[in-house]
């Protein structure tokens, strides 16, 4: 189990200019959301943007320590269009929905 | 003949299918929030899809994530390539460039 500004620092090591938020989705402190917003992303695609965090993490999913990272990176500009990005895998029962942007009623 | 999930035997698979998603579960029982979010996004685009269940074999998770470089579940390849993971897969579809990228290589 680790804290949010554990996730905070170690992204920090990978992206030192970034803004970061991370959120612990279920108070479990394995399951996060992170916003990564920096304006070196501009220009990349998002598995680049991705890859050196996950680099890093590596050695903290293989032994579960951290059990998922929902990633979001985004350059300033991206994160005032988009807003809340937060996304809990374990909610949502109700209604039906895979992102905050996009939210369906359930159809059976 | 069984299936040993070596680093010829993955790239087959990415090879033969122009969208494929591994991911714990299936689309109709998926057994992780990540992964259900990555198959409904596939689902969304409307394009059929190869998807493969890493919870068959416990040998899948480890042999899937070094051989693409990539240290979490689900994994999404469209013609070939890695996308990334769930976040991305949502983010590119929200952004139009998921849908871009499969109907633009698909032409070819």
């Amino acid at each position: 189990m680790v804290t949010e500004q554990w996730v905070v620092d170690e992204v920090g090591k990978v992206v030192p200019s970034a803004i970061i938020e991370a959120t612990d989705l279920h108070g479990t402190g394995d399951h996060f959301h992170v916003r990564v917003i920096s304006q070196s992303y501009e220009g990349q695609r998002p598995l680049q943007r991705q890859r050196p965090i996950l680099a890093h993490f590596k050695q903290y999913i293989v032994t579960n320590t951290v059990h998922a990272l929902d990633l979001k990176c985004m350059t300033p500009d991206q994160e005032t269009a988009l807003g809340e990005t937060k996304f809990d895998p374990h909610k949502g029962k109700e209604t039906e929905f895979f992102g905050i942007h996009i939210r369906r009623e359930k159809k059976e | 003949m069984s299936f040993n999930w070596t680093p010829e035997e993955l790239q087959a698979i990415v090879d033969e299918h122009s969208i494929v998603l591994f991911m714990k579960g299936t689309p109709e029982e998926p057994r992780c929030g990540f992964s259900n979010r990555a198959a409904k996004v596939l689902q969304q685009v409307g394009v059929p899809f190869a998807s493969v269940n890493i919870l068959t074999d416990p040998r899948a998770i480890p042999s899937v994530c070094a051989w693409a470089d990539f240290p979490t579940m689900p994994q999404i390849y469209i013609h070939g390539e890695l996308i990334g993971g769930s976040d991305i897969a949502l983010e590119m579809y929200e952004s139009g460039e998921l849908q871009e990228m499969i109907s633009s290589e698909k032409s070819n």
